[in-house]
């Protein structure tokens, strides 16, 4: 198990696309900085409830592009057929999964804390310079940081159990996009409370009294839930895998 | 193997089928295209699941193995590679995974004649230069047995021999090799044996010089068993 886990981590580092991946995100947490910290007036910026939605939005990128580390691990192997030495080197698939969900969760990681860190550093920075009162607490960066890394390895292993079940790259990495960044705010709130997404968000920021809190549930519901729908997806993409032709 | 059957919907690609290869020898694997060759070295390495049946290799199952890539090197497709990842680190992610120690890693490459190249991305590399690295992974466990697909399709003659040369010398080792191909004139020089073949069924094996008179080709004997239909 070792050796699997020691072989995935090369492959992620031994391509470009966990970088270009990395690059993708610096792109849209600076578009959400711009759009969540820079564009408004101060006024709307006056209180830690108006704040807090800036941390909303790195929250949600670095669990997207933790999310398309996980699905890349997979859907790669099956796109260019490295699938076909990887399953001849490790005949017993569970090994190869199970590294596939630790090595992706270990990059989740990195990948969760450099989006929540880039966010926490531009809000400080952005409002000292315009010289609007910073309202958030240290406990709201702690949560931000440790929640965000924590939400974004979870979702790195939905995506690992998305892509094993889809195989298909293209639909993986779309169905992923498109749950994270619309359906979930399609979703009624008080259904959306639970959704994978909204259950990341919970763990690293606190909603109560703030805009997010109709769609944001507690960090209590957000421990719960993410780690399920986790343990879910891994869990198929586990059983899937075990038995279907790698043809 | 014993008893295999591998259904794709109603096409039947493999029908009980049972065969023994001995050490020291190269075996050709033939039959027209769709008569279940790939099918079947798919089933035996574990990529697909038989409908009926067990493949065995080695009396278990490749997966039941106790060091499977120690025992089995196989290439199944020609191009299974990540364009963007080099030769080397191609070959230390399977190392890796087997807990092959890296410095095996060189050796396989100068075995292979691809050290030079070893750090370009594998989408600069030629076709016979993939067909080598797929090679090279295989061989880098050391195995006892070597399973190789369609080896020669799209290699230059200097390529063919390159690899009639590296397969005799492996069987010469006492090790054994079996190779599926459709290419007679090449297995006719390479193989000491061959299996033919057709619509999941084999219809003859043994040596090249007992399956038919002195007067018959390989390429008679395999048009008059496969009934020489195009497919």
């Amino acid at each position: 198990m070792i050796g699997q886990l020691r072989a995935e981590l090369l492959k992620q580092r031994s391509t470009q696309t966990v970088l270009a991946l990395l690059a993708g995100m610096f792109g849209l947490v600076g578009l959400a900085i711009a759009l969540h910290v820079l564009t408004p007036a101060a006024s709307e910026l006056a209180t830690r409830s108006d704040q807090l939605p800036a941390f909303e939005v790195g929250t949600r990128v670095g669990m997207l592009f933790a999310a398309l580390v996980g699905a890349l691990a997979i859907t790669a192997e099956f796109r260019y057929g490295t699938i076909r030495p990887t399953f001849l080197v490790t005949p017993r698939r569970t090994p190869v999964i199970t590294a596939k969900l630790t090595a992706s969760g270990l990059t989740g990681l990195v990948f969760g804390l450099v989006a929540t860190g880039l966010m926490a550093g531009a809000v400080t920075v952005a409002f000292a310079a315009r010289g609007i009162d910073n309202h958030l607490t240290s406990s709201d960066y702690l949560r931000l940081l440790a929640g965000g890394m924590a939400a974004a390895a979870l979702w790195a292993t939905i995506g690992v159990g998305v892509g094993a079940l889809f195989r298909n790259q293209v639909s993986t990495l779309v169905g992923i996009c498109a749950w994270l960044l619309l359906v979930e705010h399609l979703i009624p709130s008080d259904v959306a409370r639970y959704t994978p997404g909204n259950a990341g968000l919970a763990l690293a920021i606190q909603a109560t009294h703030t805009q997010l809190a109709p769609s944001v549930s507690t960090l209590a519901v957000g421990a719960l839930a993410l780690p399920l729908y986790a343990a879910a997806a891994s869990v198929i993409g586990w059983r899937t895998s075990l038995h279907r032709d790698a043809v | 193997m014993s008893s295999l059957t591998k259904r794709y919907g109603d096409v039947v690609a493999i029908d009980e089928i049972t065969f023994t290869l001995d050490a020291g020898t190269v075996t050709g694997f033939l039959g027209p295209n769709g008569a279940g060759k790939t099918s079947i070295l798919k089933v035996l390495m574990g990529l697909a699941e038989p409908s009926a049946g067990t493949a065995l290799i080695f009396g278990s199952r490749y997966r039941d193995l106790d060091d499977p890539a120690r025992r089995v090197g196989a290439v199944l497709e020609s191009n299974d590679f990540h364009p963007g990842r080099s030769g080397r680190n191609h070959l230390r992610a399977v190392a890796l995974a087997a807990e092959i120690p890296l410095g095996r890693v060189d050796e396989v490459l100068a075995l292979v004649e691809l050290g030079k190249a070893a750090d370009r991305r594998v989408k600069t590399y030629s076709l016979g230069m993939r067909q080598r690295l797929g090679l090279a992974a295989a061989l880098l466990g050391d195995p006892e047995l070597l399973v190789l697909d369609e080896p020669a399709n799209g290699l230059d003659p200097a390529g063919v021999r390159w690899l009639r040369t590296f397969l005799r010398n492996f069987a010469a080792q006492g090790r054994t090799v079996l190779i599926s191909s459709h290419l007679l004139a090449e297995v006719a020089q390479t193989v000491d044996q061959v299996m033919i073949i057709d619509r999941g069924h084999v219809v003859a094996s043994g040596r090249l010089d007992e399956l038919g008179g002195h007067s018959q080709t390989l390429e008679d004997i395999y048009l008059d068993l496969t009934e020489g239909e195009a497919t």
